[in-house]
């Protein structure tokens, strides 16, 4: 077995052992699954919201993993599970924040409130701060659709939209973020 | 630059459009430079976006995360479950779980008798109810009677489970026994050893919770 793939399978072993310890109320198994994956947490918490809210929401997420591991039953793989449910709580934060539909299906939002890329390299804005500077139901939109690969249907579905909005969301943020390409 | 067909790109990219579009489409961009230049910076986005990396929090969460995790899941978790609660252990599960317990077990007891110290376990990430050493020989008593009732409820309510579930589930038991097995003889060897009391009460205190588990599966099935 190529090594690549046996310390795959070891590590795919080793989360589904620490996830069923951490199901049994283990807290040490969970810190273990915790220091696995509160990078792409994280980081998913941070393109979807602003900044300053990633710690919170994602020490959230991780808490009501812990208070659903009763609810995981194995049939995905760990970081699946946990990844939508992170989706999940970010998607209720952004209603809990009182976000209006109405701001979100504004198609021309996205390309007013990206900055064009400055021409001072020292002042450039990279890819990640470009994403960040869109309108949150643009941001999320590709977020969700370029980084995290859900299908149009699906994103609908979770934003409470149709899927035509959707992909005009997505062709207004691809349209804005060109502008900040790292060449 | 705008035309009727800059607002299809992203579908074009995406695949979306039906053939006769896209026909159309493609048709247009061999007549249109800014179309065309258009669509190759949309393609690098989407790579770009396919190549972005995650990044660890610039501070460490899991301070807070532990805090949170107590009232939820703490204290209560020795007492009697109710008896409808859903059962959520996956036979691959408790294979995996079994497994890290014999390499933990194993490496753990190894470590014990190697050092032949009393060695406190790390703090951080301390289950609640893990028992303290004074309490020891009170704790095992009392886990030797409940073990024994729930052997004879789930030799009762085995008839419901299936085949292959049941010999998974003994197969899990018996790794479990050897782990305890292993601990009381190096407890023998060393009665003092701190560590090896408190890896001996949290197996015995794991096959308490396979057991329950199980029984809970059983009896969701009657």
């Amino acid at each position: 077995m190529p090594r690549q793939v046996l310390e795959d399978t070891l590590t795919a072993d080793s989360i589904a052992a620490d996830s069923a310890l951490a199901a049994s109320g283990d807290a040490t198994a969970f810190e273990r699954l915790y220091r696995t994956h509160v990078a792409r947490v994280h980081t998913l918490v941070r393109r979807m919201l602003d900044a300053d809210e990633a710690d919170d929401v994602t020490q959230d997420v991780f808490i009501r993993a812990w208070q659903k591991l009763s609810t995981f039953r194995g049939e995905s793989a760990f970081g699946t599970w946990l990844h939508r449910l992170a989706v999940n709580v970010v998607l209720a934060r952004r209603k809990s924040v009182g976000i209006e539909r109405g701001r979100f299906i504004n198609e021309d939002a996205p390309l007013e409130g990206v900055k064009s890329k400055p021409v001072t390299p020292e002042l450039s804005m990279d890819f990640e701060e470009a994403l960040a500077s869109l309108p949150e139901g643009a941001r999320q939109v590709f977020v969700l659709h370029d980084v995290e690969g859900y299908r149009h249907e699906e994103i609908a579905r979770m934003l409470g939209v149709v899927p035509g909005t959707s992909k005009s969301q997505l062709h207004h943020a691809r349209m804005a973020l060109r502008r900040h390409l790292d060449r | 630059m705008n035309d009727q067909w800059t607002n299809r790109l992203s579908e074009y990219i995406d695949g979306e459009l039906d053939s006769t579009e896209r026909a159309s489409l493609e048709a247009h961009l061999a007549t249109c430079g800014q179309c065309f230049a258009t669509l190759g910076e949309l393609r690098q986005v989407v790579a770009q976006a396919k190549s972005l990396e995650d990044r660890e929090p610039a501070k460490d969460l899991w301070a807070g995360i532990r805090a949170g995790m107590a009232p939820a899941r703490g204290a209560g978790r020795q007492t009697v479950r109710p008896s409808g609660r859903r059962f959520s252990f996956s036979v691959p599960q408790l294979l995996a779980a079994s497994i890290a317990l014999v390499l933990l077990s194993g490496g753990g007891a190894w470590l014990a008798l190697q050092s032949r110290q009393s060695i406190e376990p790390t703090p951080i990430g301390e289950s609640p109810q893990r028992p303290r050493v004074g309490q020891l020989v009170t704790w095992t008593g009392h886990t030797d009677a409940a073990i024994a009732d729930l052997q004879t409820a789930l030799t009762q309510n085995e008839k419901r489970l299936d085949t292959a579930t049941v010999r998974i589930v003994r197969v899990n038991l018996a790794i479990i026994d050897r782990a305890i097995a292993d601990a009381r003889i190096a407890l023998q060897k060393d009665p003092g050893n701190a560590y090896l009391n408190l890896h001996l009460a949290n197996t015995m205190r794991r096959k308490v919770e396979l057991l329950r588990r199980v029984n809970d599966m059983a009896a969701a099935r009657s």
